[in-house]
């Protein structure tokens, strides 16, 4: 007899983010991404769809970044000039570009204005094809000021700004809903909060299709597993019909992993059975990714080209049909 | 949980013969599902029902120990889905594999760098769990004396792989007291292998060529009196393994599915370590209990051993960081000290603000058991009587130049008794992390 | 998975709703359908009432009509089981069939008449003799339906059980048998049926209605009520429900967590 595959009956599914503008759509971006979608636990495609395989995006900064010196090989010789970083980091194989607005920071000494950002955003448009998502300096007057910028530079575009919080979401939701871009909401590690934040954010009048939630999820070793549930249990939600937990996540694997001392320690620094730093690192940002993929992350945010190229690969792997 | 109502009518003979004192074999199944009758009571009743009613009382999962001594795997009894639903219980086992074609200096090579490997990280070791032979030869004799050179160089798990059930029985009677997995009986051998299973009393491997066929194959061998199984769907490929041990977990736990209520091995096919690590990340992830895997390369075991660490942790239970002082950013002897809990969540929120401080300082995480800053206060474990005879002997004397100790602001009470215990001088911080920022650039002009 | 609500308010014994049926008038059986799917109903209950003069062509009229101005499932509420079939021919989505009793004749009738259409049925615990008073023979209804289910090969998960609440001042002792019942009914299989009750029926002619409904149906969702039909124009009544679906840890919780609960 036929073993019975035991499939669960889901009545609700992932809400679908695109992301990006063509031509005929009012921009100028080569190509759109989908987020999101589907009516399945994170690769089971035996019992839903799977419309779009989970994105890769890399990270870039508009200053030169206080990274650790294995960078330097991928991207040393654009890191102090944006656009050409930009243009790399598609090179690599990004599905997205991810900008991060770090020299807006107000306590820099030179710090960008608000005009300084929309400038490099439009010219960052201007030389690459990927979708953009734009993230501010973090702090909460400058990020209005500097977002409300690139929103009207960047219009039409469609792309992502991020990132509001419960404390700071209004201006922009606002910005985003006037230039009809996306936005990423964001709840540290607290998925109550997260829906609570979603739904404030769409009843100030975001649609449901333009928002992107980040569990801001901790890297591996430091955490990751409180995110891995949360997301897990996030996912479940929107599969049964909570159109609040519905929304796609964005993992932030890059920024997460490279935090850990694992991840920088020189060799002579490093732990027994640690190994070399150069491929430690990459493993370790990789890890961190693959473990959040599981958890059903829509998008994940990558640093160093290599652990993206391996998250890749094992994507493809992943999404070969799995139907009975 | 014991069989429903309408499992239990399926099984009776739907005579409604009224022997069992109850008019009608519905009425009967109720009775027996809510525990008001027992299976005695009908004089009809088949084998088959009574076995599966007996076994509804049985685990969902079997636990299966490989090895013996002091070096044993436990594997199995798994009883959720979902970690956040209870906890994963028994960590996947990590085996590699070596084939018995090498040379013994080959052999005594790969051995020691499979015993050798030890990762150290937060004061714990992770180690490989075991070694596997594969008898990549076809001879028997290789494949003995591989098994036998490698029992005797570790006292690692043994895993041995061959299907040729000869070359099984030679090399599993020479360490039949490791009780090393003997993988695997398939549909050609299993009469043969259940045979060397029970003769050294070693978990055996069921291996299919798809979900249906190991189901098949595994009533056999159970039919044949062996239940110490662990079971391979025999599929390769990341997805479609992800599938079947999904499908495996859920029809064992949730059906109650006894066919499949046994712990599962699965094998990567990336031969890179990188990748291969990755591939193994899925199956640590959903469900396998045993990854065979070929590369013992450190910077992708650490990784992957330290993501087995992270989900098997118990949910329900606090956890807590290594307690001690963390630098953060790069100190010197002026940097600020402050102090919090070392329950993982509160330890990581705080050192994520005080990050954002931008102003290198030292975190001290205090033993408190993994309880956070209010509840150890209250529990008598984040007191001026315990902190301050610890902070006063602590190595943060030699690491700063100064004695400003800063502390969560909801524990102001504290201060005193911790000042004159300690001798250091306390100044109250925020009462939530997220004030740190702003404290700091008042109070520190970070 | 989370708690089905049926809304009642489309029933001929209604006065407004009657009045429409006899004169063929869809603005308020269409009014209805709009107010009770913003209150978040999930499915509308669909009853020609005593007075209609050909049922059949009632039930079909008032599907489509409903159907005009609103997608929400429906559920084909009468005795007059070719007044159903009527209504499930122009049903656009699945439907509910309310209701079967647990006698041999309508099941043989109402059972593959849901199949053929995909429908649920709501099967209620009692035979021709009437409803029983304990939990015990409930469930022995129950169980009967269960098994006629799996023989016409529907999924227990398409039955609808209703264990048959009575008005608590005139049958109070029927109240804590139908809560054992839908203790029990989670046991007769494995998915489990569903279970619904026709709510309103437990306060009829008491004083304060909407307590003695909202407080039962709490009382019986943590005995294992997946639905009922309902008035979900009562706003206490649905966070009632709300609140219970998650504290029961079904949904997770926010500040709004009974505003999201009704997007569903």
């Amino acid at each position: 007899m036929p073993v019975e595959i035991l499939k669960e009956k889901f009545t609700g599914k992932v809400q679908e983010v695109v992301l990006g503008a063509t031509k005929e759509e009012g921009g100028t971006r080569a190509y759109t991404v989908k987020l999101g979608g589907s009516s399945t636990l994170p690769f089971l495609q035996f019992e839903g769809e799977i419309p779009n395989r989970p994105v890769i995006a890399l990270e870039i900064w508009d200053i030169k970044p206080d990274w650790h010196e294995c960078f330097v090989p991928c991207y040393g010789d654009v890191w102090e000039d944006p656009v050409a970083w930009a243009k790399k980091a598609e090179e690599y194989g990004a599905d997205i570009i991810y900008l991060r607005l770090r020299g807006a920071d107000p306590e820099l000494e030179n710090s960008k204005t608000a005009d300084d950002c929309a400038k490099l955003v439009k010219a960052v448009l201007e030389n690459t094809g990927a979708p953009l998502i734009v993230e501010g300096p973090g702090f909460p007057d400058k990020d209005n000021e500097v977002l409300q910028a690139v929103a009207e530079a960047a219009a039409g575009e469609n792309i992502a700004l991020g990132v509001a919080e419960k404390d700071n979401y209004r201006s922009i939701a606002a910005a985003c809903m006037m230039a009809k871009h996306c936005i990423i909401a964001r709840s540290p590690l607290d998925i109550n909060i997260l829906k609570q934040l979603n739904l404030m954010v769409t009843e100030m009048g975001v649609p449901i299709e333009k928002i992107i939630n980040d569990p801001l999820t901790g890297g591996l070793g430091y955490g990751i597993e409180y995110a891995y549930s949360v997301m897990e249990r996030a996912r479940w939600g929107a599969l049964i019909g909570d159109k609040m937990m519905s929304l796609p996540l964005i993992c932030l694997a890059g920024p997460e992993a490279w935090r850990a001392k694992e991840a920088n320690a020189p060799n002579e620094e490093a732990g027994p059975g640690w190994g070399d730093q150069k491929v430690r690192g990459v493993m370790w940002e990789a890890m961190t990714a693959a473990a959040l993929l599981q958890a059903g992350g829509d998008l994940v945010l990558m640093r160093h080209p290599e652990a993206a190229k391996l998250v890749k690969k094992q994507l493809e792997d992943l999404m070969v049909p799995n139907t009975y | 949980m014991g069989l429903t109502g309408l499992e239990i009518f399926k099984q009776l003979p739907k005579t409604n013969c009224g022997e069992c004192g109850v008019p009608t074999c519905l009425a009967f199944a109720m009775a027996l599902a809510s525990g008001k009758a027992t299976l005695s009571q009908c004089p009809y009743v088949s084998d088959a029902a009574r076995e599966a009613l007996e076994s509804a009382t049985a685990p969902p999962m079997r636990l299966v120990k490989v090895g013996a001594g002091d070096n044993v795997l436990e594997i199995g009894d798994e009883q959720v889905i979902f970690r956040h639903d209870k906890t994963f219980f028994h960590p996947t086992g990590i085996f590699i594999e070596l084939d018995d074609t090498l040379s013994a200096d080959e052999i005594a090579a790969k051995v020691d760098e499979i015993s050798g490997f030890v990762v150290e990280r937060v004061g714990e070791q992770y180690v490989i769990d075991g070694v596997a032979v594969k008898n990549a030869s076809g001879n028997a004799d290789s494949f003995k004396k591989a098994v036998e050179a490698v029992a005797d160089r570790t006292n690692k798990v043994l895993a041995l792989l061959t299907e040729d059930p000869a070359a099984m029985e030679a090399a599993a009677s020479a360490v039949a007291d490791r009780k090393p997995l003997l993988y695997a009986a398939t549909a050609d051998n299993y009469e043969k292998m259940v045979e060397v299973a029970k003769k050294i009393g070693a978990p055996l491997a069921v291996r299919g060529n798809d979900l249906n066929s190991l189901a098949e194959l595994v009533d056999k061998v159970v039919g044949l009196g062996y239940k110490e199984l662990v079971l391979d769907s025999g599929e390769r490929q990341t997805s479609k393994v992800l599938a079947d041990l999904t499908q495996m977990r859920r029809l064992s736990i949730k059906k109650r599915f006894r066919t499949f209520g046994y712990p599962t091995i699965a094998f990567t096919t990336e031969e890179d370590a990188v990748g291969e690590a990755l591939q193994a990340q899925v199956y640590v992830s959903k469900f396998a209990s045993i990854v065979v895997m070929k590369n013992a390369s450190e910077p992708a075991l650490l990784t992957l051993l330290t993501w087995r660490r992270n989900i098997y942790t118990d949910p329900q239970k606090p956890i807590a960081v290594q307690p001690g002082v963390y630098a953060i950013g790069d100190v010197t002897p002026d940097s600020p000290v402050y102090i919090t809990t070392n329950f993982s969540l509160t330890y990581y929120t705080v050192a994520t603000e005080v990050e954002a401080t931008r102003l290198p300082s030292y975190l001290i995480a205090f033993d408190t058991d993994g309880l956070s800053v209010m509840t150890a206060w209250a529990g008598g474990k984040f007191v001026g009587e315990e902190i301050g005879p610890w902070l006063k002997d602590s190595d943060i004397n030699e690491k700063v130049s100064h004695k400003k100790l800063i502390i969560p602001g909801g524990v102001a009470a504290i201060k005193g008794k911790l000042e004159d215990l300690s001798g250091w001088e306390v100044i109250v911080g925020p009462r939530e992390a997220s004030g740190i920022t702003s404290f700091a650039k008042l109070r520190l002009g970070a | 998975m989370g708690f089905i609500m049926i809304g009642e308010r489309i029933n001929g014994m209604f006065k407004d709703i009657g009045e429409a049926v006899a004169k063929f008038d869809p603005k308020p059986i269409q009014d209805w359908a709009i107010k009770q799917t913003e209150k978040g109903a999930h499915y509308l209950d669909v009853n020609v009432g005593p007075t209609a003069e050909d049922r059949v062509k009632s039930m079909r009229w008032m599907c489509e009509v409903i159907q005009e101005v609103c997608d929400t499932p429906l559920c084909l509420d009468s005795t007059n089981y070719d007044a159903i079939e009527a209504g499930l021919e122009v049903c656009k989505k699945p439907a509910l069939i309310n209701s079967c009793p647990a006698e041999r004749p309508k099941i043989e009738r109402v059972f593959p008449m849901a199949k053929k259409y995909g429908a649920g049925i709501v099967a209620l615990t009692m035979d021709k003799s009437g409803i029983p008073k304990s939990a015990d023979m409930r469930v022995a209804f129950a169980m009967e339906l269960v098994a006629a289910a799996d023989e016409f090969g529907l999924s227990p998960e398409d039955l609808f059980i209703d264990p048959l609440i009575l008005p608590c001042n005139v049958a109070q002792d029927h109240a804590p048998e139908v809560l054992e019942t839908l203790r029990q009914i989670k046991n007769l299989s494995d998915p489990p049926p569903r279970t619904t009750l026709g709510l309103s029926n437990v306060s009829q002619n008491t004083l304060d209605r909407p307590l003695i409904n909202r407080i039962y149906c709490v009382m019986a969702i943590v005995a294992g009520l997946d639905s009922a039909i309902m008035d979900v124009d009562d706003d206490a009544l649905v966070d009632a429900i709300a609140t219970a679906d998650m504290l029961l840890n079904r949904a997770i919780y926010c500040d709004s967590y009974a505003k999201v609960f009704r997007q569903r």
